[in-house]
């Protein structure tokens, strides 16, 4: 049997997966990983493993609940072969929006990036707070309801006013999906980041919801994680 | 065509949302003082589309019926029109104030706050200079003036920068027949009551007094320049409380 590199298809593998050694140093993980680990210590999920791995060599899954902002899963993998290294491999829980059908009459292909762009410069019409963009220009446009969406992003510009300064990041997520209407679509995540502390606005969450959006607040950030609704 | 022009970096920015923003199915609502350019403003972006003021609902209610795009004046106004009449169009509006929050934050993708002139220092002297200009070519003025020379009224925004202008254009630029004429009807409109002389005399001893002592700066030289005694003048700066 010839060799196969396997490693081409766990980098893009949806399901995170990392490689310790027995220092807890990470030799290995995948894009998915990369994600996760923008959410959870390091440490953490080297405890994690190390508690849920089999008593000796070989592999245990365990169903498990596991929840970092918007990342959930139901089940780890955890096996080593030898003394010196151990993996775990997480399994995503499909996001998926119950109950919700889509009214496509509304939805209008839009590129996100000119509303953004419009929003900034009404932000900045009002406010003082110093801005970093970084945006992936190359986003495809995709189906949204523009005023709604409007509203959405000049509301969570505004939990952001009293800031000094703000760094905003528009970027496609790679190897992540939302199922509406038994359809899978990619996500676009837009995040807005201060070093002040922001007030949380229910608002956000209802409109955000109207259109099929997941939206978090935390202390000092906001991320929205829009579906790429294309057909 | 509708003109607007605006040096202000704030006004600037509306534009840039609105004509980003021009070819999407947002709404938007510029709210600001009267005469602060709102109307032209939108005019000048959104060409094309129907124009409506919220005063008169019944024309309101036929406009929104009529069209999907449509821009409404005096927003502040509105009354007894459905939200769910509102939420499916694309407006474009203008309003003095706010009279319901929550109704203009549901309603509307974009607000913007345009500022009063006063806080538009670029633009008091950008449109000033833009109004003497237009002023001396409606009264066909060639005389040189200068704005830093005149008290600009910035109460009423635009409406009363303009009128301040007009006025100082006008006033800067009559010759002896059109005071003589000016104080005709001012005299003609004006006298009654029993010591008419006294009073219309102050009219002209006043700027007399006034403007003698502004170019000469003396006394002994403006009673030669009048001809009259030194004494004489005194008393009337006196009587007419000038300060000398």
């Amino acid at each position: 049997m010839r060799d196969i590199n396997f490693q081409s298809f766990i980098d893009s593998d949806h399901s995170p997966f990392i490689l310790f050694d027995n220092t807890s140093k990470i030799l290995y993980l995948n894009n998915s990983a990369e994600i996760l680990l923008g959410y959870v210590e390091k440490k953490e999920l080297y405890d994690m493993t190390l508690q849920y791995a089999p008593q000796s060599f070989g592999v245990k899954t365990t169903t498990l609940n596991l929840n970092y902002e918007n990342f959930s899963f139901y089940a780890i993998t955890v096996g080593y072969e030898c003394e010196e290294q151990i993996y775990i491999r997480f399994y995503h829980a499909p996001k998926v929006k119950q109950n919700i059908t889509i009214d496509k009459n509304k939805l209008i292909l839009t590129d996100i990036n000119l509303l953004l762009e419009a929003n900034i410069t009404l932000f900045q019409s009002r406010y003082t707070t110093a801005l970093k963009l970084l945006t992936d220009p190359d986003i495809p446009e995709f189906k949204i309801d523009q005023n709604k969406f409007s509203k959405l992003l000049r509301k969570s510009f505004e939990l952001f006013a009293k800031t000094k300064e703000i760094s905003i990041t528009l970027k496609f997520l790679v190897g992540e999906h939302i199922i509406i209407d038994n359809k899978r679509y990619h996500i676009i995540r837009l995040s807005i980041t201060s070093s002040d502390t922001i007030e949380s606005n229910d608002e956000i969450a209802t409109i955000a919801k109207e259109c099929f959006i997941s939206s978090l607040i935390q202390k000092n950030s906001l991320t929205l994680e829009i579906p790429l609704l294309i057909d | 065509m509708h003109n607007f022009t605006s040096k202000s970096s704030t006004i600037q920015d509306i534009i840039k949302g609105l004509n980003l923003t021009k070819s999407l199915f947002v709404s938007s609502i510029i709210i600001g003082e009267p005469h602060t350019g709102k109307k032209a403003l939108i005019s000048s972006i959104f060409e094309d589309l129907p124009l409506v003021s919220a005063k008169d609902s019944d024309i309101l209610k036929d406009a929104i019926k009529q069209y999907d795009e449509l821009i409404i004046t005096d927003f502040e106004h509105i009354q007894n029109i459905p939200t769910s009449l509102l939420e499916d169009k694309k407006i474009i509006a203008t309003a003095n104030s706010i009279t319901n929050q929550s109704f203009i934050d549901n309603l509307f993708a974009f607000i913007y706050h345009i500022p009063p002139l006063k806080d538009r220092t670029e633009d008091i002297k950008h449109l000033g200079n833009l109004y003497i200009k237009e002023a001396k070519n409606k009264l066909m003025i060639q005389k040189e003036i200068n704005l830093d020379d005149i008290s600009l009224n910035l109460d009423q925004n635009t409406k009363s920068l303009q009128a301040s202008i007009y006025k100082y254009v006008l006033k800067h630029s009559m010759d002896k027949e059109d005071l003589k004429e000016s104080l005709y009807n001012y005299i003609y409109e004006h006298i009654d009551g029993n010591n008419a002389y006294k009073e219309f005399l102050d009219i002209y001893e006043e700027p007399l007094i006034k403007a003698g002592l502004s170019k000469y700066h003396s006394q002994l030289k403006l009673s030669s320049i009048l001809g009259i005694n030194r004494n004489t003048l005194r008393k009337k700066i006196l009587e007419h409380n000038i300060d000398a």
